[in-house]
């Protein structure tokens, strides 16, 4: 990560974390009052609200400068980890709202990231059209100019008057104005988000992605042309995202950002329906979406798909990628050329023959990996069933009767599991775990026996680590 | 270190609008040391946990937006390169509309070179995913190490579920895309030729070749075994014809602006 600029971070309760050494976040100090008011916001992804108080400071300070001023100081300070944003926002305290989602932010911190991230790429332009969607409520409007950053105040307020999607709507309207609304859009959270698949949430920055790569500097030109689009948004949007266009599931509270993800066969309805319209020049995002008739899907997700189809079409050389390959495809070539003097024929054959190479040793990798973590959920399973049965022991005098259930309980988990089969047919819950840990042990070569040691002697918790 | 430095190199070598997507280990790894060492009142092992959880869950996010976004090029750049070659033979193959084999051939050989590039690219997609997620665990491990926290277990389950994680359609992409260049492109027997040439290759340039190889050597030398083996630790790398790999060479990286 590159040097950041000397914004000092402060995190209420956390300054003497010194964290900020270690992330020196390029945002500002975060305001306390901001913090509590956004640890209110039960709905709130944390992300938003934490990009909300990042936001603030930022903005007020920046705030006489013109938009695109703002936008490249914030760009070219914050340069680096993306985290830095969101980390020199949160508050010990606010972590109650922060554990609870998983994906959280989801799409909201993916499109902010790249923003911060790179200074003269498409991340403006990206986070504009990420913005697309979330729209905030009318009090955003109030504070114009908002760079980069999650507009704090109007998010905030609206976000505490109400956190369900109701509210947020009809603020949607109201903010249309707002250049910089599409930062704001990602602090939206509905509560329908909450409830909604992260997955079906679409980060418009596809949007722009073509451009990006073109490495545009972001300049307030470019965000002014986002700002027509912001309105079109239909309010419906949010409830619209809320279907699962695809079909993986996890948690997920972001609903502003709707991603998606798109799979081949909904990319095949997608160009009958752009060649029953005339073509990719011709067909628009919403006549397509009309014809497709998918549910769930948005006008966003069509525009910004249609945006890469054309791209995609009708610059076939150097669609095969961004614009990278341009500049690299002559390397490609010399690199092709000093293949030992290889025609092209056998240097791509090679070329091939170590992708291929490379995939199957990820593709096992993969597989490896799930099964470790298989492993450790079936082991942690058994230690919890072993406590759960010894602490029924304690509880009960007919302590006889109660291991018995545990070995038939951790017989179905064990046969999903390869390695842990063989140990795992003894009634007796205790030699069941020593030996089960025993071969395993064995077969891991690692000694890792503490299951054994804990199931003796009911250790804490707090010795798992060993496990791991 | 051996991880981390491994992975920046990896990062260094990537290509460029790659580069800030990656996992920041470094600065996780700091933050993690950072928690362990300056424990105060203030500020407690949940806030710091609940802190560390953040900041991982951002680049969660930061990797799913991107790994999406890629995914959904790679649909579309399929579909269009299989259309592409279908027009190719169609119009200047044998019983085409225009045959010409000089032309057939030209437009042949673009496609197949951009076909194995467009491979190749989705195959360091996936190493992506697999190195992010590699850093992943490795950093939850090193943080209930340090911290005696319990995040790793239930933290890297949810990691298992996410969408950039599970790249089960893009190896799908990847495979018909072997196949269709086998069939488009048959190849010819020429193992004996080809074993003669295996010798010192130099990879220069950034280009998607480089990057495989590099990834290739990356992920051996991670796997090759490590100071921490545990219960969950991978096994060192069976890499048949290890030679041919180690057979690149790869030039120092050309430094790109």
């Amino acid at each position: 990560m590159k040097a950041r600029p000397a914004l000092s971070i402060q995190i209420s309760g956390a300054s003497n974390m010194g964290v900020s050494e270690g992330l020196s976040s390029s945002l500002p100090a975060i305001s306390t009052p901001l913090e509590d008011t956004y640890r209110k916001l039960p709905g709130t992804q944390q992300i938003s609200a934490k990009r909300e108080l990042m936001g603030r400071p930022l903005v007020r300070a920046t705030y006489s400068s013109s938009n695109s001023g703002v936008v490249g100081h914030i760009f070219s300070s914050s340069s680096g980890f993306s985290s830095d944003l969101h980390y020199s926002s949160s508050s010990p305290h606010e972590k109650h709202s922060r554990n609870a989602p998983f994906i959280s932010q989801a799409p909201t911190n993916g499109a902010a990231s790249p923003l911060l991230q790179s200074s003269n790429r498409m991340m403006p332009q990206s986070m504009m059209s990420s913005q697309y969607y979330k729209e905030n409520s009318g009090s955003w409007c109030t504070d114009p100019g908002f760079p980069d950053f999650p507009i704090s105040t109007p998010v905030q307020s609206c976000q505490v008057e109400s956190t369900n999607c109701s509210g947020i709507m009809t603020s949607e309207d109201l903010c249309k104005s707002n250049e910089w609304q599409e930062w704001a859009e990602q602090l939206i959270t509905d509560d329908d988000a909450l409830a909604s698949d992260w997955n079906e949430l679409l980060v418009v920055d596809n949007v722009m992605d073509m451009e990006p790569k073109v490495a545009k500097p972001c300049t307030s030109t470019t965000l002014s042309e986002q700002k027509p689009q912001v309105h079109q948004r239909p309010p419906s949007l949010s409830v619209a995202s809320r279907s699962v266009v695809n079909s993986s599931s996890s948690a997920n509270n972001a609903p502003a950002k709707p991603r998606m993800r798109w799979t081949p066969e909904l990319h095949e309805a997608f160009v009958e329906a752009v060649n029953q319209l005339g073509g990719s020049e011709r067909a628009t995002p919403k006549g397509v979406l009309k014809i497709m008739k998918v549910e769930g899907l948005t006008i966003y997700h069509v525009k910004s798909h249609l945006q890469k189809y054309r791209t995609a079409r009708y610059r076939p050389e150097s669609s095969e990628g961004s614009l990278e390959r341009k500049s690299t495809s002559t390397e490609d070539l010399s690199s092709l050329d000093l293949k030992a003097g290889m025609g092209i024929t056998e240097a791509l054959r090679l070329q091939m023959e170590v992708q291929k190479r490379l995939h199957e040793q990820l593709e096992i990798q993969r597989n490896l990996q799930l099964r470790i973590e298989e492993q450790g959920r079936y082991l942690q399973m058994m230690f919890e069933k072993q406590k759960s049965g010894l602490d029924k022991l304690k509880a009960s005098p007919s302590s006889s009767e109660n291991p018995q259930e545990l070995p038939a309980k951790g017989e179905p988990e064990a046969s999903q599991t390869n390695h842990v089969n063989s140990g795992t047919d003894t009634a007796n819950v205790k030699s069941t775990l020593e030996r089960s840990s025993e071969e395993m042990g064995g077969e891991q070569e690692a000694p890792k026996t503490t299951e054994t040691g804990v199931s003796k002697s009911s250790s804490p918790p707090s010795k798992r680590p060993r496990i791991e | 270190m051996k991880f981390g430095k491994r992975l920046k190199q990896q990062i260094e070598e990537t290509l460029p609008a790659w580069r800030d997507k990656f996992l920041s280990y470094k600065e996780l790894k700091k933050l993690v040391r950072l928690i362990s060492s300056a424990e105060s009142p203030e500020f407690g092992k949940a806030d710091a946990g609940a802190e560390f959880m953040y900041l991982l869950n951002n680049e969660i996010d930061k990797f799913n937006a991107f790994f999406m976004e890629q995914e959904e090029d790679f649909i579309i750049r399929h579909k269009e390169l299989q259309q592409r070659i279908k027009r190719v033979i169609d119009t200047w193959g044998p019983g085409g509309t225009k045959p010409s084999e000089a032309e057939y051939k030209d437009e042949m050989a673009k496609v197949r070179k951009d076909m194995v590039d467009f491979h190749g690219e989705m195959v360091l997609l996936v190493n992506y995913s697999n190195i992010n997620y590699t850093g992943l665990a490795k950093i939850l491990k090193k943080y209930d190490k340090r911290t005696g926290g319990l995040l790793r277990l239930p933290f890297i389950q949810k990691v298992l579920q996410q969408p950039f994680f599970v790249t089960d359609l893009v190896s799908k992409l990847v495979k018909e895309c072997e196949n269709t260049i086998d069939q488009v492109f048959p190849v010819e027997v020429e193992a004996e030729i080809v074993k003669e040439q295996r010798e010192a290759i130099t990879v220069a340039g950034k280009g998607i070749f480089r990057n495989t190889v590099a990834a290739l050597l990356s992920m051996q030398e991670i796997r090759r075994g490590s100071s921490t083996f545990g219960h969950f630790s991978l096994p060192p790398l069976d890499l048949p014809d290890s030679d041919l790999i180690h057979s690149f060479q790869l030039n120092s990286p050309i430094t790109t602006v």
